[in-house]
């Protein structure tokens, strides 16, 4: 089987499992699935870029807040539907990549990335400055909600599903592409790129396409989060630390693999929200039992510490541990 | 009509002279030796030629048309590729993917031939692959193999392969023969000689003259970024300024 086949594979089966999973999922959990959906789209739009190029980027939430206020500032004071301000929104983030990406490509190494640091934190003052049209760090509420029903749980579905929808297509057009010759040769950038313009490749090229391509999926995450809280939201369009997990997702999942994102970034948002309830348990021991709620004021260091120690024995990320396990019984079954 | 024609080109580094207005020409078929001791700017020379760097002063011709301040990529598609001196590979790619890339074509959009027959070639060309497996057999250690586990000839092996999958018109060759064994340095001759037989041409760069006499139709010695001598390997021998600059600089 080819690694791409597999990788289709994989998609398959995650989204068909995260789609058959909604209509049992509580309350709580469906929020929290809602979240690592949008937050899965993010790391794998970050994974198309850094992931496969290895030019790695610290502000990648740039490009989510540059599609999150356009989309919804301009429904907010316009008026403008969102079937308009969603796509002028993405494009404006694809416009924002492609004027980053010329002055920023000419940087390598540790050079770019403080440059992708410094974009969200200028964006930030700006937000910060035009606090009376933005809503500075409160945010703005009143935005056009994505979903039109009245009835909560209605429209938790249909945020529930959007987002499917959309992380579907994004996940299949991007395993796709990565394993596509276009793939190849941003791989082969990220291993030697002398040695790829050696081979008669315009490397510029494809990074630039690369970038655009990153802005544009990211983007739409942003767009629709805009919509699925009803607001513009600063700590969700422009938290740096959002910036960082994109990185930790795609990471803990196997750079530049795509779908390993896709389960980084259901592993980041949905494992806290695993030990928050295993918090809520009692163990059966003694006749009162032993009350886990200790727990909850450590989840997140929890989950920090859980990830360490993945990173540790899988350094790699969970895909490519995977893909090496079922290769090496390949291996030995001859 | 000369294939290449480089016309008083000049690079400094700082206060370092390292190409001072150096002139030659590279005829269609012909093997041109680029022959001096080390630090004579030979490598400059390649990296000026393939616009990794760009020269002070002076003018590059490949197929009379100047190509000077062209971009790398742009060089390799008119049909000048480069093997580097230190192996240049994708390290987590197998070996045929290695060579894959230089059969991709430079295009995003638009959908282009499949690149696996001229992979395919280029591999068998260079001896990749042993004579019993062709490359497209998924036996061949081509499709598993990583280059970090091949032996120095073989990585050489991998370059030229990777080289003439850009169909170049001109190959120039970054010091062959270097870290190689004995055994190694017959079999790279052998494969240069053939892709001579087949018409290619190529520059080559080599501090040793010997080694690469047998090879070469025509020898450009440098000394300290200059041209010191032109001619046949017979000639270039019997020049005094040459075995001069050869026993100061250490010997041939």
């Amino acid at each position: 089987m080819s690694l791409r086949a597999i990788k289709f594979g994989i998609l398959g089966i995650t989204v068909i499992v995260v789609a058959a999973l909604g209509p049992f999922l509580p309350a709580k959990w469906m929020t929290t699935l809602t979240y690592a959906q949008l937050f899965a789209i993010y790391a794998m739009g970050w994974d198309i870029l850094s992931g496969m190029t290895g030019q790695i980027s610290f502000g990648h939430i740039f490009f989510v807040a540059v599609a999150g206020y356009t989309t919804g500032l301009l429904n907010l004071y316009m008026k403008w539907p969102i079937w308009a301000t969603i796509p002028l929104g993405v494009v404006m983030a694809v416009v924002a990549g492609l004027l980053f990406s010329v002055p920023a490509l000419r940087l390598r190494g540790p050079y770019f990335s403080l440059i992708t640091l410094i974009l969200p934190l200028a964006a930030a003052r700006l937000v910060i400055i035009l606090a009376d049209w933005t809503g500075g760090e409160l945010g703005k509420f009143g935005v056009a909600a994505l979903c039109p029903f009245s009835d909560f749980k209605a429209n938790q579905y249909c945020n529930y599903y959007s987002l499917w929808g959309l992380m579907t297509g994004i996940g299949l057009f991007l395993v796709w592409l990565s394993s596509s010759r276009v793939g190849k040769i941003l791989e082969a950038i990220r291993e030697n790129e002398e040695a790829t313009e050696a081979a008669g490749i315009n490397t510029a090229k494809y990074k630039i396409f690369a970038f655009a391509v990153s802005a544009c999926v990211v983007g739409l995450g942003g767009t629709f989060s805009v919509h699925i809280n009803e607001s513009v939201f600063f700590n969700s369009l422009l938290s740096l630390t959002t910036s960082i997990e994109m990185i930790v997702a795609s990471v803990i999942g196997g750079m530049g693999t795509i779908v390993g994102a896709l389960w980084g970034g259901f592993l980041v948002r949905g494992g806290e929200q695993v030990i928050r309830e295993v918090a809520q348990l009692k163990v059966p021991v003694g006749s009162e039992g032993l009350a886990l709620s200790f727990l909850e004021r450590w989840a997140t260091f929890i989950f920090f510490a859980l990830l360490l120690v993945l990173l540790f024995f899988a350094r790699q990320g969970l895909l490519p541990l995977l893909l090496g396990l079922v290769k090496k019984r390949e291996i030995r079954g001859g | 009509m000369a294939l290449l024609r480089v016309e008083s080109l000049r690079k400094s580094f700082g206060g370092l002279m390292a190409v001072k207005d150096l002139s030659f020409h590279v005829e269609p078929g012909e093997i041109v030796g680029l022959i001096g001791p080390n630090g004579a700017g030979k490598s400059t020379v390649f990296n000026l030629i393939m616009g990794i760097l760009k020269p002070d002063r002076g003018r590059i011709f490949f197929k009379e048309q100047e190509i000077t301040y062209w971009p790398t990529y742009k060089i390799v598609d008119a049909g000048i590729a480069r093997v580097f001196q230190i192996a240049q590979y994708f390290p987590r790619k197998t070996v045929y993917e290695n060579v894959e890339i230089s059969a991709i074509p430079n295009e995003i959009f638009i959908r282009a031939a499949d690149p696996a027959p001229k992979t395919i070639q280029s591999c068998a060309r260079t001896g990749l692959c042993p004579a019993e497996h062709s490359p497209d057999d998924d036996r061949c250690l081509c499709r598993t193999e990583l280059p970090g586990m091949l032996p120095q000839g073989g990585l050489r092996r991998l370059e030229l392969a990777r080289a003439i999958g850009t169909d170049p018109e001109l190959l120039l060759l970054d010091e062959p023969f270097a870290g190689l064994s004995p055994a190694e340095v017959d079999e790279i001759s052998h494969l240069i000689e053939s892709l001579r037989d087949e018409g290619q041409t190529i520059v080559l760069v080599d501090h040793n003259m010997r080694g690469v006499m047998r090879l070469v139709d025509r020898i450009v010695v440098l000394c300290f970024g200059e041209k010191l001598a032109e001619g046949t390997p017979e000639e270039v021998a019997r020049n005094p300024q040459v075995q001069e600059a050869y026993l100061a600089g250490g010997g041939f």
